[in-house]
């Protein structure tokens, strides 16, 4: 891969960090390092900072400052999110990313198959509801496909859940997270609009500093700690606080933020003319994901007979990174379980690769490879001929 | 031009990786096959099975070779852990590389290539065949440095007619400069260390999650007086000097255990008898190929040792060895390999 420009299209699984996002958090590596719990004024100003930041992240999300914990990330978000089940059911879907899966599997849980776009119906939901369901947890979008779920609707079921409990004098709390690690830069996570009571967010997903999250809690759900000790984060997470992180994650979710409504038109239109691109070339090609309600930057497409992996390894060795499906799945040599619960046989789900696009795609480089992409893809193709 | 088919194991590491490419230059049809075997992870060692594979298939892909993964584990569990952990039970020191390529990589590898549709196997073992009179022998690497034919007298003269091992023609040094020449992923990797599954870990944490620990004494052998406490007989090896939790003064050598009483003897004498024996009793004999008639070969006792001659006394159910001088003694459940020339012959396991 030497002296070949890197084609970067995996904007779904890291983002380089904003240069205006390092230039924030710089100060306080080394300068402001003092941890925000000291006494001395120094300490006190960092404190405001991390404060401040806090502050910009909730009103970035229209949420109120003390309703957002911060984490070391989307997983831990996540798990944070499933405290609010003591003993009681939970209601996900069977394409959530493992770490909501996970966190589900240690609760009686229902999973809500998704339909072949990978979207799953908020009737769907409705029919999983059991007296004892204490969370709904649903992803705004799905990491593989790119498919966005009706969150309001979803939204709406919960709370009127809520409701004819209330009024059969049931006291059996019910909420709904969602996690929006993906899609937040290209769909608004206004909380109040949303109607949800949890969201998740990843500062690693939208050119941020990774291992740092948050977690946006309504003030009426009750959680219990994961990791406690100096009671920091409303007793919720404690630990000296990542105030670069949070800092950086800030800047990082302002910056996407503002940028929402043009970035969301411009991959849509790199992504589009990829997808026509390999129609063309492969008219047996299957595309994944949602026609309508799709993440603009993804694509997620099947060679049927090919081996996806094969795939990722010819690219590299072209300087074009693209993967098979989530990275986590990926490094576990196992087919993933989205693509089988959308439908996918073996041998169309073994084809598969997942493009996702962002700030690094321009016209050229797209052009680019989506000419290398077809080139490997068709050299593939004959020597499984031979 | 369509050659023989074979399938080659591809580990991942740079020997197998120059063994594919290799193959593919002289015409074979070449398939890669990455022999999933173990993927525990054990404490304070992850398991790189995942990155192996995925280093394997990335050179097949640069060949434009197939690439299979065979599935391994159940057998490899029962025939080469469970083996070893049963020896080790029994007080012996096993040689669990020797069981691998006995009964997973040339058999059960062999069996399960030749069904797919192969001719041959091939692996990136440092050895070499010899074919002459329809007979097929072990013969040693070119690189003396790196023989690997120890871990292979096991291995039946029947499977060594279908086995290639084209790097044994070439030195480690030249291996990898055929790697970097062809530009292959693996060209700069570190060589694994020690039994692939062990790890870095050691054999003794290895046991420790298969065998419970179990206080015992050591045992001065001169004095008879008691001197410390190990954790387990089991963990001990005759020769041994280190790990005995006995401080100070001269090393001590175990030189004797009894796994009924777990007791471990020791002593500090390196001229004591038991440690050094002219006289070594094999059993378990396994001959490559036809049962040799000389009375003298030079025999081998441990991998890399040196080639020492011994007179070769064939019993009804085993092989008694005498050597010219006397030399370490070698622990039980070692195995001893015999040679004529730079053919290897076969051997047996220590008793």
């Amino acid at each position: 891969m030497d002296n070949q420009e890197i084609i970067y299209l995996d904007h779904a699984a890291a983002t380089p960090m904003d240069g205006r996002v390092l230039s924030d958090m710089q100060p306080y590596f080394c300068d402001l390092f003092f941890n925000p719990s000291s006494p001395y004024a120094p300490a006190v100003g960092v404190r405001k900072s991390y404060e401040e930041a806090r502050h910009r992240l909730a009103s970035a999300i229209g949420a109120k400052p003390s309703e957002i914990i911060l984490t070391a990330g989307a997983t831990e978000s996540i798990n944070l999110a499933f405290t609010s089940v003591d003993h009681g059911h939970a209601v996900t879907s069977n394409i959530e990313h493992a770490s909501v899966l996970e966190c589900a599997k240690q609760h009686d849980h229902t999973l809500v198959s998704a339909d072949k776009y990978g979207y799953i119906s908020a009737q769907a939901i409705k029919q999983a509801i059991k007296p004892d369901t204490q969370l709904v947890s649903i992803s705004l979008a799905n990491n593989e496909l790119g498919t966005i779920q009706p969150i309001r609707e979803i939204a709406e079921i919960v709370k009127n859940e809520r409701l004819r409990r209330l009024q059969n004098s049931v006291n059996t709390p019910i909420y709904f997270h969602c996690d929006a690690s993906q899609g937040v830069g290209q769909i608004d996570v206004n909380v109040s609009r949303l109607g949800i009571d949890m969201l998740t967010l990843n500062a690693g997903k939208i050119y941020g500093p990774k291992h740092v999250g948050l977690l946006w809690v309504s003030s009426h759900v009750e959680l219990r700690p994961l990791i406690v000790g100096g009671g920091q984060e409303r007793n919720l997470r404690s630990g000296t606080e990542n105030v670069s992180g949070v800092i950086g994650f800030a800047k990082a979710l302002e910056l996407v933020c503002d940028k929402r409504t043009f970035e969301t038109k411009r991959l849509e239109g790199l992504r589009d003319y990829l997808q026509s691109k390999f129609v063309q070339a492969f008219p047996d090609m299957i595309v994944s994901g949602h026609p309508k309600y799709r993440l603009s930057g993804h694509l997620h497409v099947s060679f049927p007979g090919l081996d996806g992996e094969r795939l990722v390894f010819l690219l590299e060795n072209r300087g074009v990174l693209i993967t098979t499906g989530s990275a986590c799945a990926a490094n576990k040599n196992t087919r993933s379980h989205v693509l089988t619960a959308i439908g996918l046989q073996d041998f169309e789900a073994d084809g598969s690769i997942r493009i996702t696009l962002g700030h690094l795609s321009n016209e050229n480089n797209v052009k680019r490879a989506a000419e290398i992409i077809i080139e490997v893809v068709r050299q593939e193709y004959e020597r499984v001929a031979r | 031009m369509t050659g023989k088919r074979v399938y080659v194991g591809m580990s991942g590491g740079v020997d197998s990786s120059v063994t594919a490419a290799l193959l593919v230059e002289r015409g074979y049809d070449v398939t890669g096959v990455y022999m999933k075997n173990w993927s525990r992870d054990l404490p304070g060692m992850k398991c790189p099975w995942a990155e192996d594979l995925a280093d394997a298939k990335r050179v097949a892909v640069q060949l434009g070779i197939d690439f299979k993964v065979f599935d391994f584990e159940n057998e490899y569990r029962h025939k080469v852990v469970d083996y070893m952990i049963d020896e080790y039970k029994k007080g012996r020191t096993p040689n669990p590389d020797v069981m691998c390529n006995q009964e997973v990589k040339f058999k059960l590898f062999l069996d399960a290539a030749l069904e797919d549709g192969a001719d041959m196997i091939a692996t990136g073992h440092y050895a070499r065949i010899i074919t002459r009179d329809d007979l097929a022998y072990l013969q040693m690497a070119l690189d003396a440095n790196k023989d690997q034919t120890y871990f292979l007298y096991r291995v039946s003269g029947e499977a060594l007619k279908r086995v290639l091992f084209p790097i044994g023609e070439y030195t480690k040094p030249q291996v990898r400069d055929m790697a970097k020449e062809r530009n292959l992923f693996t060209a700069s990797k570190k060589d694994s260390q020690g039994i692939c599954f062990v790890g870095q870990i050691g054999i003794r944490d290895f046991l420790r999650q298969y065998v419970e620990e179990k206080a015992g004494n050591i045992i001065d052998k001169k004095s008879g007086k008691i001197i410390g406490v190990h954790e387990g007989a089991i963990f001990y090896t005759i020769g041994q000097r280190h790990g005995l939790n006995v401080g100070g003064g001269l090393p001590y050598y175990v030189i004797g255990k009894n796994m009924d009483l777990n007791e471990v003897y020791v002593t500090t004498d390196l001229n004591d008898g038991a440690l050094w024996s002219n006289q070594i009793r094999l059993i378990d004999i396994h001959w490559i190929n036809s049962h040799p008639k000389a009375s003298q070969y030079k025999i081998r006792v441990r991998h890399r040792a040196p080639l020492i001659m011994a007179s070769l006394d064939y019993s009804n159910d085993g092989l008694n060895l005498s050597l010219e001088n006397s030399d370490r003694q070698v622990a039980s459940g070692q195995s001893v390999v015999i040679y004529d020339g730079d053919i290897c012959l076969g051997g047996g396991i220590v008793v």
